[in-house]
């Protein structure tokens, strides 16, 4: 009876961690940023779609469209982590001209007509890469971007063939890249930072910059000098020309810094997952003021409106952040878990949401919602 | 604190912390810090593994006494029930001896299999779920994410080459069948037959939806689990030489006395004990247990055989 009993119980568990199972693996769901270009809002929403909107009218330019679906991958018959067949969107989408370049998550790079939305092509043609989590770039008529094979890619922005043979790394890549003049900085996973020459892909500097953690912070380049965090929990600052390094922060963060950082006046706030804005003096490293404590982890790379730096922690609090004296200001509690980047266009603060998958628009000032748009039912 | 953060704190966060120090000490190898946490979780267990592993045997003892109960006092669940009890504490065990140790262990493997899932995430939601869960050493930190390359494995996806479905549904075949306690009821018969294939199969067609890393814990703890096993009661159900020659006996005996019935009387020389031996009418039912597998097979221990059903010795 005993036996009976818990054979069934084990029975019943084993189905039921199977569906359980596969429901709580973590589904690849996307948290794309957007951007605004000639008054039209392009992001991917959490059901794979590249939705156009028009800031004006907050309404949709045109009917969302479907990046194609995925094939289950991985395993005999798919696995849990292909249980979807949307595709994920994490970076945000760049804009060239009359094209919109999207990165998915099932290893292919779109491009298509930011006014009709027809699919211009697709890189790879056929087959797919390995998933790719940060953005593209473009410069001077070429898309970039890295990819979790490792490798990092540069196309014909028109065409989408191949402009020079994948420069390869040790380890995935889920940065954006970084482009400065004809130079291109990237981190990847193998605890590296490389700076690559935009034209040819051949490396710039004498080595890249070793830290002791994965790179999946996209580094931002000011006065000839890349700043970046890694998940060894220091921030970095690297002479962008020889690839020196200028600074390590002093302090240790509590965990790993996964936001792009932001600039203000000789001064870099750093976003950490362990809920901390890290202000350092761009020139020293040295901390400005103590932490200052957001209480959620920050995923979400903070924007900048005039002087007010504008954060989001993983729970959905707006802040803005005052360089002038570092105090912290609530703007907006959406309750909602964030971490797709911040962007502002014209003074509006916009907050892509996950759960539920809404687009906010803030007043920088007061924090009143201007419009908020659902983009999906996820 | 809800009861997952408590859950988190108590049991998946210092797992998870502990596999990827070992992979730090293991070569940067994710794989064999999974193969060595298991190892390590077994062997911390092992007191609770043996309890159990006894308890179970000591089932298996019984079951012919268990048998015979039923058959005696199965229409009497009431009396039945008592005369259980009472065979229990006669023998020295409890019903729970096999049960309590197991549920004790659950929550243990729970908390690795959380932690390696954990580990291993394939989407970006998983990695950023990681780092709540990683402590301030610095190991941790550089050592995240941990790389996914064993063997001919990629630790986060499942196994495309069918291997490992295969070796887990392999492994705990040989570990359900070593445990199979034999009995003479046909219902129970069909039922352990057919949880001897049910369970391997489940297990073999989940591990073609979870990541590798989880099979290779589970091939690990049922190779750990077989070889306790074959130290505490060797093959059991696995090698049943014993049983198939047993099997052989009876039907032989039976074929005898089928000749005896059938043959006139002096045709056939019968001994004494077969003639003293009561076999019923043709027809009909059969008061012994009809052939059934034996109690235990010969790579157990052998105890002197008793009970009404056995067969005299042949002079």
């Amino acid at each position: 009876m005993i036996k009976k009993l818990f054979i069934s119980l084990l029975v019943v568990l084993l189905l039921g961690g199977l569906t359980t199972g596969c429901a709580m693996q973590d589904q690849p769901e996307g948290w794309s940023g957007g951007v605004v270009v000639n008054g039209t809002l392009f992001l991917g929403s959490m059901d794979g779609k590249l939705v156009a909107i028009d800031v004006s009218s907050h309404n949709r330019l045109r009917p969302d469209v479907t990046l194609e679906t995925s094939k289950p991958s991985g395993g005999f018959l798919g696995g849990c982590a292909s249980g979807s067949t949307a595709v994920a969107v994490y970076g945000t989408p760049a804009v060239s001209e009359d094209l919109v370049y999207v990165g998915g998550y099932n290893g292919k790079i779109y491009a298509l007509s930011s006014s009709s939305g027809a699919l211009r092509w697709v890189y790879p043609r056929e087959g797919n890469l390995d998933p790719i989590v940060g953005g593209p770039v473009v410069a001077s008529g070429k898309v970039y971007f890295g990819c979790s094979d490792g490798k990092v890619y540069a196309l014909d922005a028109e065409t989408g063939d191949k402009e020079w043979e994948e420069f390869e790394t040790g380890d995935k890549i889920w940065s954006t890249p970084a482009i400065d003049g004809d130079t291109l900085y990237i981190g990847s996973f193998d605890n590296k930072l490389y700076a690559l020459d935009a034209i040819t892909g051949k490396e710039k500097w004498e080595k890249p910059y070793e830290t002791q953690g994965a790179i999946a912070c996209t580094p931002l380049v000011y006065n000839n000098t890349v700043y970046f965090g890694s998940f060894d929990r220091y921030f970095y600052a690297v002479d962008a020309t020889g690839g020196s390094l200028r600074w390590r922060s002093e302090v240790e963060a509590g965990s790993w810094f996964w936001a792009k950082p932001v600039v203000y006046n000789n001064t870099i706030y750093a976003g950490n997952l362990d809920g901390k804005v890290y202000v350092l003096n761009a020139k020293t490293g040295l901390e400005k003021v103590d932490p200052i404590d957001f209480e959620s982890p920050i995923s979400s790379s903070p924007v900048l409106v005039g002087s007010l730096v504008i954060v989001t922690s993983e729970e959905g609090k707006v802040y803005t952040l005052d360089t002038s004296n570092n105090q912290k200001n609530e703007l907006k509690n959406l309750g909602a878990k964030t971490s797709a980047p911040l962007f502002v266009s014209e003074g509006v603060v916009y907050v892509h949401t996950q759960e539920p998958d809404t687009l906010y628009a803030l007043n920088v000032e007061t924090g009143v919602t201007l419009w908020s748009l659902l983009l999906s039912s996820k | 604190m809800g009861i997952g953060e408590i859950w988190n704190l108590i049991a998946v966060q210092p797992m998870t912390n502990v596999l990827i120090v070992l992979s730090d000490y293991l070569f940067n190898n994710f794989g064999l810090a999974i193969i060595a946490l298991t190892i390590v979780v077994n062997v911390a267990m092992y007191p609770l593994t043996m309890k159990q592993v006894r308890a179970t045997k000591a089932m298996q003892a019984i079951q012919p006494k268990l048998a015979e109960l039923k058959k005696k006092y199965g229409k009497d669940k009431e009396r039945m029930g008592r005369e259980q009890m009472k065979l229990y504490k006669e023998s020295g065990m409890s019903p729970a001896g096999c049960v309590v140790p197991m549920l004790v262990q659950m929550p243990i493997w729970i908390a690795l299999f959380y932690s390696i899932r954990g580990l291993l995430p394939l989407a970006p939601e998983g990695l950023l779920k990681l780092s709540q869960l990683l402590y301030s050493w610095d190991v941790v930190y550089s050592m995240v994410p941990l790389g996914e390359g064993f063997l001919w494995l990629n630790l986060a996806v499942p196994d495309s080459i069918l291997v490992l479905p295969i070796l887990v549904g392999g492994t705990m075949w040989v570990q359900q069948k070593m445990t199979m306690t034999p009995t003479a009821d046909p219902k129970q018969q069909a039922q352990s037959r057919m949880m001897l294939w049910l369970m391997p199969l489940l297990f073999a067609f989940i591990t073609l939806q979870f990541p590798s890393g989880l099979a290779l814990f589970w091939v690990t703890s049922s190779v750990i689990r077989i070889a306790i096993q074959y130290f505490v009661t060797g093959w059991g159900g696995l090698i049943s030489t014993a049983a198939k020659k047993q099997v052989t006996r009876d039907r032989r005996y039976k074929e005898r006395i089928a000749q005896v019935e059938e043959a006139p009387s002096d045709d056939v020389e019968v001994t004494k004990e077969e003639e003293g031996l009561d076999y019923g009418k043709p027809g009909d039912k059969r008061q012994d247990r009809g052939g059934g597998y034996p109690t235990r097979s010969r790579a157990t221990k052998p105890q002197p055989r008793r009970g009404r059903g056995h067969r005299p010795k042949r002079r």
